[in-house]
């Protein structure tokens, strides 16, 4: 053999050598190391007592698996402000020690779901994932029936694992609470990483539909286009509300407590902002924050023009002065002496009960609700401990607690 | 079967009940189908028959044993494809990207894949390895690579949690196209080119330099899948760095190979010649452009969106599809007992090409829309309306792919026997004597 044969033999040799190395490298460099690494991470970050996943979780996170859900849903926010913005915190290496194998995923057509966990209802999932479309009208979302029996209100167990998967993202490190960050922070060691301090930043759960309950005031709007209003009810309400405002939408039909019959009441403006802002806790109505302030007064004023103004009528003479009374024996513990809601019990329930200060249904709505109580809400019917005439009476009573703003007048 | 799979998924994002009652076509379960098919079955595939046309030219022997290639050909498509698809659409799978098929089905390809070794490796270390010609290399560093990243991609992530199992599963993403399609794309493209112009390569040098650093660099890119992750900043950025220094290299290979073809016309007759060369091209661009959405700055905008699609479609169906088709056209060109068609290929080519165009530029944009509304805070919702118009526009585009392959299937399946011959058969048992002093091995340029 020719010495130049030899000498590139020797080299090929090197070099195929060196290329299995550079193999090696790069699963040691890119695979084990980080490995390692995000494992000592975990046991200085997590929790002391992390939330394990239960059966039913584990097996709701195989379906997941199966069908391919992380192929349009990511399960990783990265460190950057959109995302956070946007979803909430970074994803953080211990949250994920039981993600095997991981679902991280490489593509969003749907949003990220780390942080899913406690934004949307159990029914609203149930009705969404039955059929998305009857929920968000341009979801690209596929139903799945067949973990259904033959309807949203009926969820097979491999509905109900796969929601209890979905209501567990992000729950871990929610229930870890300021200690669990604390301990975290603690853990990383990292107070000079700009990029690994973000995770400590902003909200844990940045979810623009997670509803909250609370005092808080929700972001005054006004004024607003009708007709922009009207095309954004159409796209995003109207699946549930219906397009009148009737309660009877396609995604109505199995979500408890109903969705709100938009046509039977009148509502202030601050009430609508307030419902949007925040969503009605323990019901599917999602919070809109999402929604540029000029869209959410746009849909203010679509809202309050789907109830078309009728005659007021009278309190009958023999109901006058009864009304308040059955109010007070009956419903000032939940909704006040003066109906805004906010009676002694009221933080008790895991709904807000109404306030009638802020909206006011019609006598026929008021008079249905009294006497079959809202389904899935602690508001029970109230045949058996009042009379016909009592009813009507409180219904015409809780109606004169409506303190119409000028802002909502002038909108009508 | 492969396009089918995606052309289904294409127009369920348009209309989404299509297949609404039926399990085994859900959206996620036929995307699965779709990628490991396209992979395993039609590109391995063709790599396959390709390299019994290469191998025997390469190293002046036959493969080990003809009865082998019935088992591997069986081996492979019925108990590796047959049973992945159908497992996969029926729920039974892995939800890792490019290795959906489940572990038993794994541990089959592997096998195979190791059988394949055996009937392909052995005639070139015979030969010696001072006196390979470069595609032989990429045959080597393909299937020894394969069988290592093989497995660490389709097992170990099904075992490890979270973070650490999207490391491992990152860096098969990208092995599975660096270390497995790429190398067998270029064995082929670096086989027609000298074949078909009758001409040596530019420069054996450049080959082999571009040979080594493809698989010293590609195996360091993984990670740049998970950039601004929790993944340890030094392995995002070492994968990083590696992107950039790979769009470098690949330039070096794809100049070497445009030089090799000068004088054959932007559209060489040649309809082998014109795919590879057309895959050559498509290879430049989506490598430069895979060093560009690796680095920060692009890729908090791209990653996630439709454009990232268009780039995986440019490197499966514009670089690796073309070379494939290529490959089995120069074969077919040399293969008297071949059915051929040489009306279908043309259309094939045509179509392919404009598909292909159309989907990338397609996506790219509807990529950008989508990163641009999610940087600006509208409601996601928003983000999914305004992509329908370049899903739609996809779908369709997609019906074209889709008859480019049809057309390229009938160009290779019907129209005389021998109707592709530009190589008369040659009269003496050492037939492969004809190509092989073209295919230059090194030595002889020293």
């Amino acid at each position: 053999m020719s010495r130049a044969g030899q000498a590139l033999r020797t080299s090929y040799l090197v070099a195929s050598v060196a290329g299995v190395l550079f193999f090696a490298l790069s699963v040691a460099l890119l695979g084990a190391w980080p490995a390692r690494l995000l494992e000592a991470q975990t046991a200085a970050m997590a929790p002391e007592k992390p939330l394990e996943p239960t059966t039913s979780e584990k097996r709701g996170r195989a379906i997941y698996a199966r069908e391919g859900c992380a192929y349009c849903h990511t399960q990783q926010i990265r460190y950057l402000h959109a995302d956070m913005a946007r979803f909430g915190a970074p994803t953080l290496a211990w949250e994920t020690r039981r993600d095997t194998p991981h679902l991280w995923g490489t593509r969003r057509i749907g949003p990220d779901l780390s942080r899913v966990g406690g934004a949307r209802s159990l029914d609203w999932h149930y009705a969404h994932l039955y059929a998305p479309r009857a929920i968000v009208a341009s979801s690209v979302m596929p139903g799945y029936p067949a973990l259904f029996d033959g309807g949203p209100d009926r969820p097979r167990q491999d509905a109900r694992d796969l929601v209890a998967y979905l209501e567990s993202l992000g729950r871990a490190r929610e229930l870890a609470g300021p200690e669990g960050e604390a301990r975290a922070r603690e853990g990383c060691n990292c107070p000079d990483d700009e990029m690994q301090q973000m995770a400590f930043e902003g909200p844990l759960n940045a979810h623009p539909a997670r509803a909250v309950r609370t005092r808080e005031a929700a972001p005054a709007l006004s004024g607003g286009d009708l007709a922009r209003g009207q095309a954004l009810y159409g796209r995003h309400c109207a699946t549930c509300h219906g397009t009148t405002g009737a309660g009877d939408g396609p995604g109505a039909r199995s979500l408890v407590p109903a969705p709100a019959k938009l046509a039977e009441h009148v509502y202030t403006t601050e009430r609508l902002a307030d419902v949007m802002w925040h969503g009605v806790a323990g019901s599917a109505m999602p919070a809109w924050r999402d929604y540029s302030t000029g869209d959410r007064a746009a849909l203010a004023l679509a809202v309050q023009a789907l109830s078309a103004p009728r005659p007021e009528p009278d309190v009958p003479a023999h109901l006058v002065g009864l009304g308040r009374e059955v109010y007070t024996a009956n419903c000032v513990q939940c909704h006040g002496a003066n109906g805004d809601g906010r009676g002694s019990a009221a933080d008790k329930l895991t709904m807000a009960p109404a306030n009638f200060t802020v909206q006011r249904l019609s006598l026929t709505e008021a008079v249905r609700v009294l006497r079959e109580g809202v389904h899935g809400s602690p508001m029970a019917p109230w045949t058996t401990r009042l009379t016909d005439a009592e009813r009507l009476a409180a219904a015409h009573y809780v109606r004169s607690l409506f303190r119409m703003t000028p802002a909502a007048t002038e909108a009508r | 079967m492969s396009v089918a799979f995606g052309l289904v998924a294409a127009w369920q994002l348009i209309a989404p009940d299509l297949g609404r009652d039926v399990a085994w076509l859900g959206w996620g379960r036929v995307r699965y189908a779709h990628t490991q098919g396209i992979m395993l079955g039609w590109l391995a595939n063709a790599f396959f028959a390709f390299l019994y046309h290469a191998v025997p030219i390469l190293t002046g022997r036959p493969v080990t044993s003809a009865r082998l290639g019935v088992w591997i050909f069986a081996l492979w498509n019925f108990a590796v494809m047959a049973p992945g698809w159908m497992l996969v659409l029926a729920g039974v799978s892995q939800p890792l990207e490019w290795a959906e098929f489940p572990l038993v089905v794994d541990v089959v390809a592997i096998l195979a894949l190791a059988l394949a070794g055996v009937q392909f490796l052995p005639g070139f270390f015979r030969r010696g390895v001072e006196s390979l010609y470069v595609s032989s290399w990429y045959i080597i560093g393909g299937l020894v690579f394969t069988l290592l990243s093989y497995p660490m991609g389709n097992v170990v992530p099904e075992f490890l949690p979270g973070a650490a199992g999207a490391a491992i599963s990152g860096l098969w993403i990208h092995d599975a196209v660096g270390l497995f399609v790429t190398p067998m794309a270029l064995a082929i493209i670096y086989f027609v080119i000298p074949a078909a112009t009758g001409r040596p390569v530019f420069s054996h040098f450049l080959s082999m330099l571009g040979f080594w650093l493809l698989f010293f660099l590609y195996p360091l890119n993984g990670t740049h899948h998970y950039v601004y992750s929790v993944i340890p900043m030094a392995a995002q950025l070492t994968a990083i760095v590696a992107s950039a220094l790979l769009g470098v290299t690949v330039v070096i290979v794809v100049t070497n190979l445009f030089l090799s073809m000068r004088g054959a016309g932007l559209l060489p007759a040649d309809p082998a010649l014109r795919f590879v060369g057309t895959g050559t091209f498509f290879y430049v661009i989506v490598s430069l452009q895979g060093s560009a959405q690796a680095q920060m700055s692009v890729n908090q905008t791209v990653h996630f969106t439709d454009w990232v699609v268009a780039h995986s479609h440019m490197a499966m169906l514009g670089f690796a599809s073309f070379a494939a088709a290529g490959g089995l056209v120069h074969a077919w060109q040399r293969m008297p007992e071949a059915r051929y068609n040489a009306r279908a290929i043309t259309w094939a080519y045509w179509m392919l090409v404009i598909g292909l165009v159309g989907m990338v530029v397609d996506l790219t944009i509807g990529g950008l829309v989508q990163g641009e509304l999610w940087k600006s805070g509208a409601p996601w919702i928003d983000s999914v309306t305004a992509s329908r118009v370049y899903w739609v526009a996809r779908a369709h585009i997609g019906s074209i792919l889709a008859a480019g392959f049809i057309a390229l299937l009938v160009g290779l399946t019907t129209g005389p026997r021998g109707a592709g011959m530009v190589v008369r058969p040659a009269p003496a048992a050492d037939g492969h004597d004809e190509v092989a002093p073209r295919l230059a091995p090194v030595t002889e340029a020293l």
